[in-house]
């Protein structure tokens, strides 16, 4: 046990060094102004979630009417339900991250803070400073679960912080579509949300990732997300965020440790409002055959400004990775900003690739439509539509269709 | 159905109709001939309402209304449908939500058969695809048409239909023309149309009524559309304008 004591004090060392220390990307945000109060009680059933929670979740993706494989439901700095439907039990489990530090200590020397560094930024090590649960999924080897996981965090209280530090383990050959839906209720406009996200991808595992956001006009999110993979594992993450928020600034990493390790990120943003986004992946290919995507698909409107960030970092000579970013403006006070980096390191055969467009949508292309009898606003918003409903592979079809509607709402209310 | 009377159409600073005047009765069908660059597109443009083709003056009435305050989408409602010369890349909308579109905006749902029209036309495989995306000539030609069959306007216009298409597509397009004109059928709306072509090819699909060609900004001589292609394939264009048909 001193091995996990020890290495928790030397978390929090390193965290309260770092408890100021700013993020290079994105508008700083304050945090000193945020406080804890007592958690929340346990609910026995989800008949217990008050109309307006089922609300959130419902707009972030996650639906309570039919319950994934395995749910897990936090409000504010709580979890307050986590189940796993019985087909599925013994398959995997699902759980508050405190719980499963207590259950399994050893996951806190093996991966607690092994890829996102508690002294990151003030970010990371506020989570570990203050705490406020998170989820804790496990796929055991070999098990198959088809029907997706839900991940449901929601923020009901105004002006307060989330915290939150999730953990997902998926054995080797284990397979798992996880949807987190993040969402704060109506009428709470504003707060904080810290996710820090851990993924272990064991051999031949295979992680169908999606996250919703659906937040208050003047919310600050930063998830600080990172996932290991080993070989012949597959990490695809699809990240939706349709709402205004204050700000946003995320650059997921994912580490293509093993051979053949194949990641794909897809992000769809509709930026209002004065949100600023700056949002990237980065895919590190270090073995043969290692093979990575990214794609953005980027509208903004209003005063809202997007950074796009994508970098690839290749080790392998046998390693290949493309990056896209495809943005629309809608105003003349929008901003994209497409920021692609490519790094190839004692690889010469590697190939990487980037590819970057930012314009209006053609008027010939609205034109066209208008001559089939839709109205101009019909006709951006269809295209509007067809621009963000981005082919994501290995998606499930339900998700897919989910995606399509929320857009499909979306490109219908701004236009 | 269609009469235009004495328009003038600019493009840019570019005034490239000086007085054009034609008249396309129910059910007739006529072709419009000319040298490249004369205008042909722009008059089809101007008909169907696309921004940046200004009436300077003159009129297009349709059915007794003047169009020209119109909008594109408000002429297509009226039932004026074209097939453009060039598909543009209409990326994340397939051919099929667009035939979906086009059947509920007509209110043809149910009445028109989205995949048997596409069977006829050989496009069942280009339903899925985004539109314009990857297309070639024939592809691009039979799906204008295959939407324009979906829409079915009381007037079609047609932007060279057989150009970029090879002999094997060009009986699938003038099948489609056919049809669009109901010209083997027998119905209570009578439907007309206006085609644009180079080569001559379409009329042995098309028994078109009427034959113009476009030159100098205005339509210089018309008659039977056969009779002119012969004339023009013998003595080239130069001799349109000297002619008085």
């Amino acid at each position: 046990m001193s091995g996990v004591e020890d290495t928790l004090r030397e978390i929090r060392e390193r965290a309260e060094k770092a408890l100021e220390k700013k993020a290079p990307l994105g508008p700083d945000v304050d945090l000193t102004r945020f406080y804890e109060c007592s958690p929340q009680e346990r609910l026995g059933s989800l008949e217990e979630i008050a109309a307006q929670l089922r609300e959130a979740a419902l707009y972030a993706g996650v639906e309570f009417e039919a319950p994934g494989a395995g749910t897990y439901l936090q409000v504010d700095r709580s979890a307050v339900y986590e189940r796993v439907i019985k087909p599925f039990e013994g398959k995997l489990e699902i759980m508050t991250v405190r719980r499963a530090l207590e259950l399994y200590p050893e996951l806190v020397t093996q991966y607690w803070w092994k890829l996102v560094p508690v002294d990151a930024d003030k970010y990371a090590a506020f989570t570990e400073l203050c705490f406020t649960e998170g989820y804790f999924i496990r796929v055991f080897a070999h098990q198959k679960v088809e029907i997706p996981l839900q991940a449901c965090l929601l923020v009901s209280e105004r002006s307060r912080v989330q915290s939150v530090h999730n953990l997902v383990i998926l054995e080797e050959g284990a397979e798992a579509n996880i949807v987190t839906g993040c969402a704060s209720v109506r009428g709470v406009d504003e707060g904080v949300h810290i996710g820090v996200s851990e993924f272990y991808l064991d051999r031949n595992a295979r992680l169908t990732f999606t996250m919703v956001h659906n937040w208050g006009e003047r919310f600050h999110v930063r998830p600080r997300t990172a996932v290991h993979m080993e070989e012949g594992s597959f990490y695809s993450s699809t990240y939706v965020l349709l709402k205004p928020i204050a700000s946003l600034q995320t650059f997921p990493q994912a580490l293509l440790n093993g051979r053949d390790a194949n990641a794909q990120f897809q992000s769809i943003i509709f930026a209002k409002g004065d949100s600023v986004i700056d949002i990237g992946s980065t895919v590190v290919l270090r073995e043969q055959g290692c093979r990575g995507n990214s794609i953005s698909r980027v509208c903004a409107i209003e005063n809202a400004a997007v950074y796009t960030r994508g970098r690839l970092i290749a080790y392998h000579n046998d390693t290949q990775a493309h990056l896209e970013c495809k943005g629309i403006l809608f105003s003349p006070q929008a901003k994209i900003i497409s920021i692609p980096e490519l790094e190839v390191h004692g690889a010469p055969q590697a190939r990487l690739s980037h590819e970057a467009a930012v314009g209006p949508l053609e008027e010939e292309t609205i034109n066209y439509l208008r001559a089939r009898g839709l109205s101009k606003e019909e006709a951006l918003s269809l295209l509007t539509r067809g621009f963000l409903n981005v082919d994501i592979p290995g998606i499930p079809l339900a998700l897919k269709r989910y995606i399509e509607e929320i857009v499909a709402m979306t490109s219908r209310d701004v236009l | 159905m269609l009469k235009v009377e004495k328009l003038h159409v600019a493009v840019g600073e570019h005034l490239v109709l000086q007085g054009v005047d034609l008249e396309i009765h129910d059910g007739e069908v006529h072709v419009l001939l000319g040298p490249n660059g004369v205008g042909k597109t722009t008059l089809l443009m101007a008909i169907m309402g696309v921004p940046g083709y200004e009436v300077v003056s003159g009129k297009i009435l349709f059915q007794g209304e003047d169009l020209v305050p119109l909008s594109m989408e408000e002429r297509a409602k009226r039932g004026i449908g074209m097939a453009f010369q060039k598909m543009p890349p209409v990326r994340g909308i397939s051919l099929q939500t667009m035939g979906e579109i086009i059947l509920k905006t007509h209110g043809h749902d149910g009445t028109v058969h989205l995949e048997e029209e596409a069977e006829r036309l050989n496009c069942s495989y280009l339903l899925p695809r985004e539109i314009g995306i990857g297309f070639s000539g024939g592809e691009a030609k039979r799906a204008e048409l295959l939407q324009l069959l979906w829409q079915r306007p009381l007037f079609s216009m047609v932007d060279e239909p057989e150009s970029g298409v090879d002999l094997d597509n060009i009986t699938l397009v003038g099948k489609a023309l056919r049809e669009l004109f109901e010209r083997e059928q027998v119905r209570t709306k009578k439907r007309s149309g206006l085609v644009i072509t180079h080569t001559g090819y379409i009329l042995e699909y098309l028994n078109a009524d009427r034959g113009h060609v476009l030159m100098e900004g205005r339509i210089v001589c018309s008659g039977n559309p056969r009779d002119l292609f012969e004339d023009i394939r013998v003595k080239g264009y130069g001799e349109c304008l000297r002619c008085e048909r």
